[in-house]
């Protein structure tokens, strides 16, 4: 049975990721007032990309997708989705936070290997975001590690599912309310999209990626969404009972990150770091205070 | 459009996926410019199509190439055109890169697109309005399914001949041959 | 194996390259790399063992004293490796440089030293081995002159503020214990008041903290490490330095004892709360400082501090699990920095002393292996899973977590994100982006640098993946401190709450490349593009100009630099202004004429009369 989900649930995340992907388009595109493309237009795209031929600048380069996406899946396992987790007991939310190091990680080796300097803006500007949102998001994950005495993510969900989620319990909320303010970093959107920033710096990292190597890119994409919102649920939503519970709560996350994608426009890297270094850090902290003095 | 029919994605799926996947590099080079954003917004939506502007040649599959063509812009659609993978589309878009069109005697555009670099199709007109590049992205798909856009591979076959015709108007260039062995052969 | 036989060939063997240095250059280079494999194999030689010898009866009424425990051993082996590697990496690095003998000698010496450190066992052995130790280094660090010179004073000058220190807490305890052997000290500190071994703590605190370079004493080691030779960077940086996080393991584990540590200070602010708040600065600030730097060399120095913090951080805690995480580390940090440093060597050598970040780039196509083994060390330095710095710093997290100190966590966590924006930074101007045209003919390494290199880089992974094998050493040094040991596994650990299993992330993560590069495979056809053929827009690519690596984190470094100004450094500089203020007033007596000084005589004489008839005191 376990065999089975170690199989199964990548391939969940991807079939979830794509349809994210997808459906964010077409409701971007109900947002501007247009019709949009079919909601499978990433599968159309990945599908062409891994038909046409791809420039390689290198070993790297394509090592580092390689590794990137496979971080990726490594991430997926060590996730519960819905009362599933693969890897529950091979070192818990430490090694989730370290194991996704390893997608941003790839793709700068591969995106640097490139030798565009687009591509290594658009990594420069990545690292420091992370920086940015990684201050209060570490914030939140020890406020909620602390308050519920463990490390490993299953326990947490269980611990949420058995009282109440964190959103709903009193010192956690305020770290829930600093992990919406910083959601939209993390998923990589509007106003925080200054990474890939297509018509200043083409798309930064994945400028010089053609063919399959685009298509791995795009998997990538549908990927690290899909860890972002499922982890969002998993910290400060209780997670759930079952995949068909997990994915719409999943969904409301999403379609809350396209309402704030859809409304703004983009932060320069040093006006989105001092955001994500003011209000969402000061809340995370007043969060993680009391549940420390509380907890006591 | 036959994007919904499950049969013809079964048997012929890497052209389908071309066809409704067309990710395309702008080259605006004077006029044509303004006819591009209502093209890809709310105006006419060209992304119910598939059709989205890439960033960078090299995730694009649809080359089109607005307005007339300097000499000194050629360079540059000859660098974009043989850094997008295979296999790729072209367009021209108005008339002067068809002829010359009002430009046909200056001294510092060429008059014949299709002699630098192949074109798969046209657009006529000067300019055309933004509903003819959905009539072109249309005849595009007809000419996909039917393996007649094959600009790409013309190229590879006569590009000692197009090499030759980019030498003569640019000079000497500054990269090497795109094919190594077609040219010396 | 005696121990004695051993420093025997560690001093002599110092001594004897020198001598034959000046008959032949391969003669000597061959017997400097023949001592240090001995070194080596001697001090493996002395695992598990206990031995305890005196080598020098009656000094003062006391034994001078050699021992071995499982910590020195540790210790002794990890300097005995690095410094062999170190001298095979010289081999190339030195050559055609001046005064060569004199480098090999004293790189010999400070290996002989740093073993001496680690296996004496009284403290007055301590002391004089730490003496030795301390000047060869000088000598090494400012070999190349000029700013090297100035880069050794400033570590010359605090690492003597330190050793006086350290002077005066071995008089104390002297004066108070009448011995110095580590077992009567350790007697004798379980009767004295919470006051005096407070005293003890800082006096040897200061001495080991400058050592190790944690803040507020790192002023001296950013210009040190940058301006020394590069394979001596490697051993300071690997191990000279750690030379302090043995002095400190010492003092709190077996000369003060973990339970006087702990109750130091316990009603008030715990001592041991202080140092993990120093070693948490010690972390955040150099962290932000290396992403700052435009020198490969500082970059890494500044790094070190970094790292030193979290050791200290882990060591202070005091439970077997902090413990155990503080060490490997200690070891981990050796081995990547060591690592590091060579790879800069490397570059150094090969473009002719370039490790400007600004000027280099697109190296990886010249030198793949050294992008290879500088990737694998990257990866240990920011904890990459697999590699052996995850491991060492899952377990000083999870010691965090579970003492509940979630803001020290979140330093150590927040500065591992710090990690990863200086080690790319690093990587990347180095190896990635746009090889400039100078370099177009650059030769890979030679075999002597990447031969070093390559045992590290293997190590780094192989303690990353089987962490067992150096845990179940360091949980003999946890049991010989009276910790509980921990439940180890050659796979990682087995512990009640939450554990470590490095098999699973390797099997999930090889499944994952396989299926993802099998993948890749089955796309479509590849070309390979040269860096010419990149995508600038149509135009063609300018030559040595289309690499983005100057101010590469411009916008983070505007944001944060006025606030990071090393207040420490200056008000050392200013201290050594005044000083060098003060000598030059009281200089300006000397006047060089007799009357003057008939006067001062005078004066003095007249002056203890005065004393005389006012107080008789004689």
């Amino acid at each position: 049975m376990r065999i089975l989900w170690l199989v199964l649930s990548p391939l969940i995340a991807l079939a979830v990721g794509l349809f994210f992907l997808g459906l964010s388009r077409r409701v971007m595109a109900r947002i501007h007032w247009r019709y949009g493309p079919p909601l499978y237009q990433p599968l159309i795209e990945i599908f062409r990309y891994f038909t046409q031929k791809g420039s390689s600048h290198g070993v790297l380069f394509g090592l580092g997708i390689v590794l990137s996406l496979a971080g990726s899946i490594v991430v997926i396992l060590f996730l519960p989705f819905g009362g599933i987790c693969s890897m529950s007991g091979s070192g818990g939310m430490l090694v989730v936070l370290y194991m996704m190091l390893l997608a941003p990680l790839g793709i700068a080796l591969s995106g640097g290997e490139a030798a565009n300097p687009n591509a290594s803006i658009g990594i420069s500007r990545k690292l420091m975001l992370a920086l940015g949102y990684e201050l209060p998001f570490l914030l939140i994950v020890l406020a909620i590690m602390t308050h519920y005495d463990t490390i490993s993510l299953v326990d947490i969900v269980s611990a949420q599912r058995e009282t109440a989620s964190a959103f709903a319990s009193f010192p956690l909320v305020l770290s829930g309310i600093a992990y919406l303010l910083i959601l939209p970093a993390m998923l990589g959107m509007r106003p925080f999209e200054v990474v890939h920033a297509p018509q200043e710096i083409s798309s930064g990292p994945i400028a010089e990626y053609s063919g399959p190597y685009l298509g791995l890119v795009t998997i990538q994409h549908a990927l690290t969404t899909f860890i972002g919102i499922s982890l969002f649920v998993n910290l400060v939503w209780g997670g759930a009972g079952n995949p068909f519970v997990f994915f719409l709560k999943m969904l409301v996350v999403l379609a809350f990150g396209l309402f704030v994608n859809a409304a703004f426009p983009r932060l320069r890297v040093e006006q989105a770091v001092r955001y994500l270094w003011r209000w969402p850090t000061l809340i995370a902290f007043v969060g993680l205070i009391l549940v420390v003095t509380l907890g006591r | 459009m036959d994007r919904n029919q499950l049969t013809k994605w079964f048997k012929a799926p890497t052209k389908m996926a071309h066809k409704y996947s067309l990710h395309a590099v702008y080259f605006c080079t004077g006029c044509g410019v303004i006819e591009i954003p209502p093209t890809i917004t709310a105006r006419w939506d060209a992304e119910r199509f598939g059709v989205i502007p890439a960033a960078t040649p090299r995730h694009a599959n649809l080359f089109l190439i607005t307005g007339y063509v300097s000499v000194k812009t050629l360079r540059a659609v000859i660098r974009t055109y043989e850094q997008m993978p295979e296999p790729k589309f072209t367009v021209g878009f108005g008339s002067c890169p068809i002829n010359g069109g009002m430009y046909w005697d200056s001294y510092n555009t060429i008059n014949q697109l299709d002699k630098y670099i192949p074109i798969d199709g046209w657009i006529a007109g000067c300019m055309p309005r933004p509903e003819a590049i959905f009539v072109a992205v249309t005849h595009l798909w007809t000419l996909i399914d039917k393996d007649m856009a094959d600009g790409y591979k013309r190229y590879r076959k006569h590009y000692a001949q197009y090499r030759a015709n980019q030498e003569q108007v640019l000079g000497e260039l500054e990269w090497p041959p795109l094919f190594q062995s077609e040219r010396e052969g | 194996m005696s121990l004695e036989l051993l420093m025997v060939v560690a001093l002599g063997g110092s001594l004897l390259t020198y001598v034959l240095g000046r008959v032949s250059s391969r003669l000597r280079n061959g017997f400097a790399v023949l001592v240090s494999l001995a070194l080596v194999a001697m001090v493996a030689s002395l695992y598990g063992k206990a031995l305890h010898v005196s080598y020098y009866e009656d000094f003062l009424g006391m034994s001078l004293v050699l021992r071995v425990s499982g910590l020195s051993w540790l210790f002794a082996m990890t300097a005995s490796t690095l410094g062999c590697l170190s001298v095979v990496f010289s081999l190339s690095y030195m050559k055609g440089k001046e005064r060569t003998s004199f480098y090999y000698s004293m790189l010999l010496l400070v290996n002989a030293a740093m073993l001496g450190v680690v296996l004496s066992g009284d403290l007055l052995s301590l002391f004089i081995f730490w003496e030795i130790m301390s000047w060869s280094t000088f000598l090494l660090i400012s070999y190349n002159g000029g700013p090297a010179l100035a880069a050794g004073m400033k570590y010359f000058v605090m690492s003597f503020v330190g050793s006086l220190a350290m002077l005066a807490g071995l008089l104390t305890v002297y004066g108070s214990f009448g011995t110095l052997e580590f077992g009567g000290v350790a007697a004798g500190m379980l009767s004295a008041s919470p006051g005096y071994i407070l005293a003890i703590f800082v006096l040897f605190g200061v001495a080991f903290g400058t050592k190790n370079a944690i803040w507020p004493f790192h002023a001296w080691l950013p210009p040190a490490h940058s301006e020394a030779p590069s394979p001596f960077s490697a051993i300071l940086s690997g191990i000279l330095i750690k030379m302090g996080v043995y002095g400190f393991l010492l003092i709190i584990f077996v000369l003060v004892g973990l339970r006087n540590f702990m109750a130091l200070g316990a009603d008030g602010l715990p001592l041991h709360t202080v140092l993990s708040i120093v070693g948490a600065i010690t972390i955040l600030f150099p962290t932000f400082m290396a992403i700052m730097q435009n020198d490969a060399k500082k970059l890494l120095a500044w790094s070190t501090v970094a790292q030193a913090g979290y050791i200290i951080l882990g060591i202070s805690f005091g439970t077997s699990l902090s413990v155990a995480g503080g060490v490997f580390h200690f070891v981990n940090h050796a081995v990547f920095k060591a690592l590091l440093f060579m790879v800069v060597g490397t570059v150094e050598y090969r473009t002719k002393g370039v490790r400007d970040l600004d000027s280099l780039g697109g190296l990886i196509k010249k030198m793949p292996l050294t992008f290879a083994v500088a990737l694998i060390g990257v990866c240990g330095l920011i904890g990459v899973p697999l590699t052996n710095g995850f491991v060492s710093k899952w377990l000083i997290y999870k010691t965090l977590i579970l003492e509940r100190s979630p803001f020290l966590a979140l330093v150590a966590l927040f500065g591992t994100w710090g990690t990863i924006l200086y080690s790319y930074k690093f990587l990347h101007n180095i190896f990635l982006g746009q090889l400039p045209e100078k370099y177009k003919d650059l030769e890979r390494a030679p075999m002597t640098m990447r031969l070093p290199m390559t045992v590290l880089s293997i190590v780094v992974v192989l303690f990353g993946v089987l962490p067992g094998i150096p845990l179940s050493v360091i949980n003999s040094i946890d049991t010989s401190f009276g910790l509980k040991p921990l439940n180890v596994t050659l796979w990682g650990l087995a512990s009640d709450t939450g554990a470590l299993n490095t098999i699973n992330i390797l099997a999930a993560v090889f499944a994952g490349l396989l299926i993802v590069w099998l993948v890749l495979k089955s796309g479509g056809r590849k070309v390979s593009v040269d860096q010419a053929d990149n995508y600038a827009a149509g135009a063609a690519i300018p030559k040595d100009k289309y690499q983005y690596s100057v101010g590469f984190y411009a916008p983070l470094t505007r944001m944060v630099a006025p606030y990071l100004k090393d207040f420490m450094d200056s008000f050392y500089m200013r201290l050594a202004g005044w000083v060098g203020g003060l000598g030059s007033g009281i200089r300006r007596i000397y006047t060089g004429y007799v009357g003057d000084y008939a006067m001062y005589i005078v004066l003095f004489l007249a002056a203890l009369i005065f004393v005389q008839l006012t107080w008789s005191p004689w």
